[in-house]
């Protein structure tokens, strides 16, 4: 992997389902920043994610993930990358310690490395009391946490969440954002779609605003205010996508 | 006239508008046109009404025989299980898989009322198919002047009702001994169970040598025991389905006791079942103090993913009776083949067949319907080295099974054993290719579904599994005998096997 490289270039990426969900988007993001994703519904936030993960082959463009073309060497772009979608699916039957030695073993990762980071976030988590229950059990907040300790088990260099706080209670949603500040505090990149605006506007670095597919706007918080009549990021937001719901 | 919004009445309308909706979906999901479905029963009725009048025709002048009685009375046992194991269904799902009952209950509504209107489904829902493929019988009997056989509504009705109040009292006493978790799979395998035996039961009778007439025969020596004689009460349910009015009115006055019992003793119980449901899965945390976390992290990819497929089917036993009862069916299949005099033949073929159909359904829960399949896709790990896991996790449970046997037939007569050991090798790995190159994505839960859902895979299953036992078959024969024909015979299979595999891999999926 090329360290001089961002943590994300997508150039001229593009995705039609009959019409266009993406549509010619052009975005970078650096390594070591915390970047929102945000947009009104149905504008390709979900589309792009999962072009990036390699769950859904673009049209056209090119999505380069830590310096690996993702089209040339699928595997060696997502070995540096997790992504957790909105509503992650477990394994019902699984217990938390058997999906996390499961994740472990697709990423390929050792024994001696992956046992002392599971135990870690199991208990940072709070999971380690309920590591010996079915997940198909725990609640929309459980799973959510159990599929972030997946995500991280392998200490991916770029951490890619979709609406992560969704369904979260309150002293979970403060553990995960803990969790995702900390995530770049070490030198990590995280990048995140949200509805919650408050989310972006408090923990990001740089947000991009993408309505029909393409990046309208981009920037800081006081980049983008300066773009608009200021306030807070919901009425630069909301100015900015035209009174879009969210 | 409508019924008041909000009374019982209300609400029995809309329980059986949604069963009706329900039964009028197709293979998608959507609703069929409402004249078409009603065209479909109509037309279905109409061939039941001609099977009856000449099966009733036949019988002639026996109609009013009290031997009769004997008879109906045993298939009135038999459809009895066979209602249990429906309204046990019934009660499973009314309780733990339809999500309205949360709404229901806080509604303004009496507890009563709702368990009444459930009960009164399940009753409806039971007893509809038998009324539909019996009804054809006590109408033509009717026309035919033998106005007794009416008591087949009133007996079918009398009989779903006891059953659904019995499936009830079950599932609520589970519920309170096992917990809502273990009930729902108890119930849902006792359902299928009950109705397995029944089959196999009644392919005993054909499985049996006679001409014919050991069915008969049985009932006449019965008739000519005390016990088990014609005025015995023990055919008291065969009388009431055929008229007679004191046994009749006792069925049903029995029935209405049983559901007014099972509603007024049991309708708290039924809110509190269903307050259990939904923490069903919910296993208290561990208390402190507990063992320490064990972790087993495996070096090899392959062997992480073989065990993990192995743990959610061993953790799913619904699903597991599933595919059991699956070969179950396949049993009169073989019945034929058995019944013959050439057992190293049938075995060939028996085996063959067997873990063919296991493999299939093996391969669709583990590779078509895996849970999480963005997370494989977005995982670095080798997709070949991902579905050789996956194949083999499906594949060796069925030589596993068939080890032994083989093991057996090997040390008897080695040739033969080699011979079915190669035709159940190719047919098991025939079976998971088939599923590996043209399954399509689908959840568990449409397992009993996955004929209809995915019609081409299937028929390629099918007629794999049928050319590599007919191979079984022929192999194994022509070890044993000199026949001009058995070659070509055998490599026609052979090539039809094979056939089938370039067919499926001509048609194979390409990753998305």
């Amino acid at each position: 992997m090329n360290a001089d490289s961002p943590a994300l270039r997508l150039r001229a990426l593009r995705k039609s389902f009959g019409r266009p969900a993406v549509d010619g988007l052009d975005l970078t993001v650096r390594r070591g920043e915390l970047y929102a994703l945000l947009g009104p519904n149905g504008a390709g936030k979900t589309t792009t994610l999962r072009m990036v993960t390699g769950l859904l082959a673009p049209d056209a463009g090119d999505v380069e993930v830590l310096g690996v073309d993702l089209a040339r060497d699928p595997a060696g772009a997502k070995r540096g990358m997790a992504y957790l979608p909105d509503d992650p699916l477990l394994y019902g039957k699984l217990k938390p310690t058997e999906y996390l030695e499961f994740v472990a073993g697709l990423w390929g990762i050792r024994a001696e490395d992956a046992e002392p980071r599971a135990r870690c976030l199991l208990d940072w988590l709070d999971l380690a009391k309920h590591a010996h229950e079915l997940t198909e059990g725990f609640s929309r907040g459980m799973k959510q946490k159990l599929a972030l300790a997946g995500a991280l088990i392998h200490e991916p260099e770029l951490l890619i969440l979709d609406e992560p706080l969704t369904g979260l209670d309150a002293a979970a949603a403060r553990q995960v954002k803990d969790l995702l500040v900390s995530h770049v505090d070490q030198g990590g990149t995280v990048i995140l779609t949200t509805h919650i605006l408050e989310v972006a506007e408090r923990l990001a670095q740089r947000i991009g605003i993408i309505r029909q597919g393409r990046l309208i706007a981009e920037g800081t918080l006081a980049e983008l205010r300066a773009r608009t009549d200021g306030g807070t990021l919901e009425d630069v937001f909301l100015q900015l996508t035209a009174g879009q719901p969210t | 006239m409508s019924a008041a919004p909000g009374s019982a009445r209300w609400l029995l309308a809309h329980e059986l508008r949604l069963a009706w909706h329900g039964g009028g979906l197709n293979k998608q999901g959507k609703r069929r046109p409402a004249l078409r479905t009603f065209i479909f029963w109509a037309v279905a009725s109409a061939l039941l009404h001609l099977l009856a009048f000449f099966a009733l025709r036949k019988l002639g002048g026996h109609m009013d025989d009290a031997f009769l009685a004997i008879p109906v009375t045993v298939m009135l046992v038999v459809c009895s299980t066979f209602m249990l194991s429906s309204a046990l269904t019934g009660c499973v799902t009314a309780l733990f898989e339809r999500g309205d009952l949360d709404l229901l209950l806080s509604s303004p509504l009496p507890t009563r009322s709702i368990f009444t209107v459930r009960l009164l489904g399940i009753v409806t829902v039971t007893a509809a198919p038998y009324l539909f493929l019996a009804g054809p019988f006590a109408n033509v009997a009717l026309v035919l002047g033998h106005p007794g056989w009416l008591g087949l509504y009133v007996m079918i009705c009398a009989c779903a009702m006891l059953m659904a109040c019995a499936g009830m009292l079950l599932t609520l006493a589970l519920v309170r001994v096992l917990g809502a978790r273990r009930t729902r799979v108890v119930a849902q395998v006792l359902a299928a169970v009950a109705g397995a035996l029944l089959f196999l039961l009644s392919q005993a009778y054909n499985f049996m040598h006679h001409g014919g007439d050991a069915g008969p025969g049985l009932l006449g020596q019965l008739a000519s025991q005390s016990l088990f004689g014609l005025d015995s009460a023990l055919w008291l349910p065969g009388r009431a389905l055929l008229g007679a009015p004191v046994p009749l009115l006792a069925a049903a006055l029995l029935a209405g006791l049983a559901f007014a019992l099972t509603v007024g003793r049991t309708h708290r119980f039924f809110a509190q079942g269903v307050q259990e449901a939904a923490g069903a899965g919910r296993a208290p945390a561990r208390p402190a103090g507990a063992p320490r976390l064990r972790l087993r992290f495996r070096r090899s990819l392959f062997d992480t993913v073989v065990v993990k497929e192995w743990r959610l089917i061993a953790r799913d036993p619904h699903l597991i009776a599933q595919v059991l009862l699956q070969l179950v069916y396949l049993v009169p299949l073989l019945l034929p083949i058995l019944n013959g005099n050439a057992v190293g033949p049938a075995l060939g073929a028996g085996l063959t067949l067997l873990c063919s159909s296991l493999a299939g359904s093996l391969c669709w829960i583990v590779i078509s319907a895996e849970d999480a399949p963005d997370l494989l896709l977005s995982a670095p790990a080798p997709r070949r080295t991902l579905q050789l896991a996956k194949l083999a996790a499906a594949t060796m449970p069925p030589l596993l099974l068939v080890a032994l046997p083989l093991l057996w037939l090997t040390v008897r007569t080695p040739l033969t054993g080699l011979l079915v050991a190669f035709t159940v090798c190719a047919a098991v790995l025939s079976a998971g290719l088939i599923v590996l190159w043209v399954g399509r994505p689908a959840p568990r839960s449409d397992f009993q579904m996955r004929g209809k859902s995915n019609f081409l895979c299937t028929v390629l299953e099918l007629i794999s599994s049928l050319c590599w036992g007919g191979l079984g078959w022929l192999l194994v024969t022509l070890s044993a005998q000199d026949a001009d024909w058995l070659p070509f015979a055998a490599a026609a299979m052979l090539a039809g096997a094979l056939g089938v595999l370039l067919l499926a891999w001509l048609l194979r999926r390409r990753p998305g």
